[in-house]
């Protein structure tokens, strides 16, 4: 009796090892979720170590997980003195990484020197402003703006429609984006700025913020809508700031000579803009954008009152307007001029 | 008999003249800065607005001399440039009937031009309106332009930057359209340069039959 209890007793221990065993390799890997136990309490794992939970999901790399760029993180972290094995951005972005190398930005910054990529957005998910907020992280604002004005006219304009990365990367082709400003106290900007998506909340009541112009909620600003916002008294505190923004990101930073003509942007006609986009806050800090339907150019004019480009956003309508004033200029130097050439026997 | 008769004095042939390189510099490089892919007159577009400011700041100045001269030193401003019932009810269609009909059969003008009073009917109220409002509103969309950053809340309670460069434009064309018209006017003298003369020099030969 006492053999055959020995020999159940065996297998069942080996069984119970090699479950157990197994079991240690079929355990479920840290879930992002586990990290986010610890590193969203800057409490725990202090301020450099922290990730902000909201921010983190809102970028495409939270669905990749965490352990896809950490994956030396096991169970003994952090007791294994904190190893979780960086992976290299160019591991996945590597043609960016092979265009930002060309540039001579790429000698002065790395990657996550400008992007958190616990924080990383798509382009279309930044405003202009957050764009340029992170050149000005090491671009001091009052020193870029003296540089400029010694060759740029109208700097602070300029300065405040543009993001940085519009003139200084190589990309050709541009959107415009417009923000809804609140009128406040003096900025850069003016007397107005940039809303934010609390602001607009209380503006539309609870409602989906872009609502606030895109009134019928089918995702797309008709003239008519932009034409009511602007003319609404109720948002006579509120206006449309317009930034152009480039359409493709590139990673080409550069002074691109080219942009010290200043017909690379003045002189590319209406057809430039046409892409224009109703950018608006969402709660956790990215911008969701709302393609403006493109229309007459004149409907236009008193849709976006406060965006005008010198020598690109003239209309034909208006060109019209001007050409028939000059010819009726015309009328008495040649229809009176032609009458007195066939008179001027007349008067000798 | 020919009358000679100081028409035109300094200050108001000094305003003229830079008014008159104003306004070509002004619509040359308007046309530059509005059309800059069919037209480079001026080197590069900077360069096209740089003038175009200077210019505006030059026949800003001007106005001011002209609107100086004519209310404080030779107090004939109303005298002058504003019609009088009887020239809008009858010398406006004398005038006109004059340039559009008795013209043409050899007739002489009704208006004869005297220091005290130089312009003809039409001429008073084209003036007027030209110098009291399309001259004032062009220069003041054009300033508000120029300063975008600082006038900003002046821009935006006018109706927008872009309202303000729409009507800048409009104002600019009528003022073009105006050019034609009064340089074409100007050779309508006993010669074809008879009123250009007294605009450099002051003086006009008057011929009394």
């Amino acid at each position: 009796m006492r053999g055959i209890k020995r020999m159940l007793w065996l297998p069942t221990l080996a069984l119970l090892v090699v479950l157990s065993a197994g079991g240690w390799e079929v355990a479920p890997a840290m879930e992002s979720g586990d990290c986010l136990g610890c590193h969203a309490d800057s409490g725990s794992v202090g301020e450099r170590a922290a990730i902000d939970e909201t921010a983190f999901a809102a970028t495409p790399h939270a669905d990749m997980g965490c352990l896809a760029c950490h994956p030396s993180v096991g169970d003994s972290h952090p007791d294994d003195a904190g190893a979780f094995g960086e992976t290299d951005c160019s591991d996945c972005h590597s043609d960016v990484a092979a265009a930002y190398a060309k540039s001579p930005h790429s000698v002065n910054a790395g990657c996550t020197d400008c992007h958190n990529p616990h924080e990383v957005r798509a382009q279309h998910e930044v405003s202009g402003y957050d764009m340029n907020r992170q050149c000005a992280t090491c671009h001091e604002g009052q020193e870029m703006t003296e540089r400029h004005r010694q060759w740029l006219p109208q700097t602070r304009i300029h300065l405040a429609s543009l993001p940085c990365i519009t003139c200084h990367t190589g990309s050709e082709k541009m959107a415009l984006e417009l923000y809804v400003t609140n009128e406040g106290q003096s900025t850069a900007e003016g007397d107005f700025e940039l809303a934010s998506y609390q602001d607009l909340l209380a503006l539309t009541d609870g409602e989906e913020v872009a609502s606030l112009i895109n009134r019928d909620g089918n995702h797309i600003v008709s003239i008519d809508e932009l034409r009511a916002f602007n003319q609404n008294p109720v948002y006579r505190g509120q206006r449309l700031h317009g930034m152009m923004v480039p359409a493709q990101m590139t990673h080409s930073y550069d002074i691109l000579y080219n942009r010290w003509d200043c017909t690379f942007c003045h002189g590319t006609g209406p057809k430039s803009l046409q892409k224009t986009y109703l950018s608006f806050p969402n709660s956790d800090g990215t911008y969701s954008r709302v393609p403006v339907e493109s229309g007459a150019a004149l409907s236009v004019l008193y849709a976006t009152p406060d965006f005008y480009m010198v020598g690109a956003t003239r209309n034909m309508a208006l060109n019209l307007a001007g050409a028939m004033i000059l010819a009726g200029g015309m009328v008495m130097p040649f229809g009176h001029g032609f009458l007195r050439f066939l008179t001027r026997k007349n008067r000798k | 008999m020919t009358e000679r008769i100081y028409l035109t004095p300094t200050p108001v042939r000094i305003w003229h003249w830079l008014n008159a390189f104003g306004f070509v510099a002004l619509i040359l490089s308007g046309i530059q800065i509005r059309f800059p892919e069919y037209a480079n007159i001026f080197g590069s577009y900077k360069a096209a607005i740089r003038l175009h400011n200077t210019a505006g700041i030059v026949v800003s100045a001007s106005f001011l001399l002209w609107l100086g001269y004519y209310l404080l030193v030779s107090r004939k401003m109303r005298q002058l440039y504003l019609p009088t019932i009887d020239d809008l009810c009858n010398g406006v269609v004398r005038q006109a009937k004059f340039y559009f009909l008795s013209y043409f059969f050899g007739h002489q003008s009704p208006h004869h031009a005297s220091p005290d009073d130089k312009f003809n009917p039409m001429q008073k109220s084209a003036y007027l309106v030209i110098m009291m409002v399309l001259v004032p509103l062009v220069i003041l969309s054009g300033l508000l332009l120029m300063n975008v950053g600082p006038m900003r809340t002046l821009a935006v309670l006018v109706g927008g930057i872009k309202l303000v460069a729409s009507v800048h434009f409009l104002l600019a064309c009528s003022l073009c359209a105006f050019l034609f018209t009064h340089v074409y006017l100007a050779t309508l003298g006993s010669s074809p340069l008879a009123y250009f003369k007294p605009m450099l020099t002051g003086w006009e030969e008057v011929n009394h039959e």
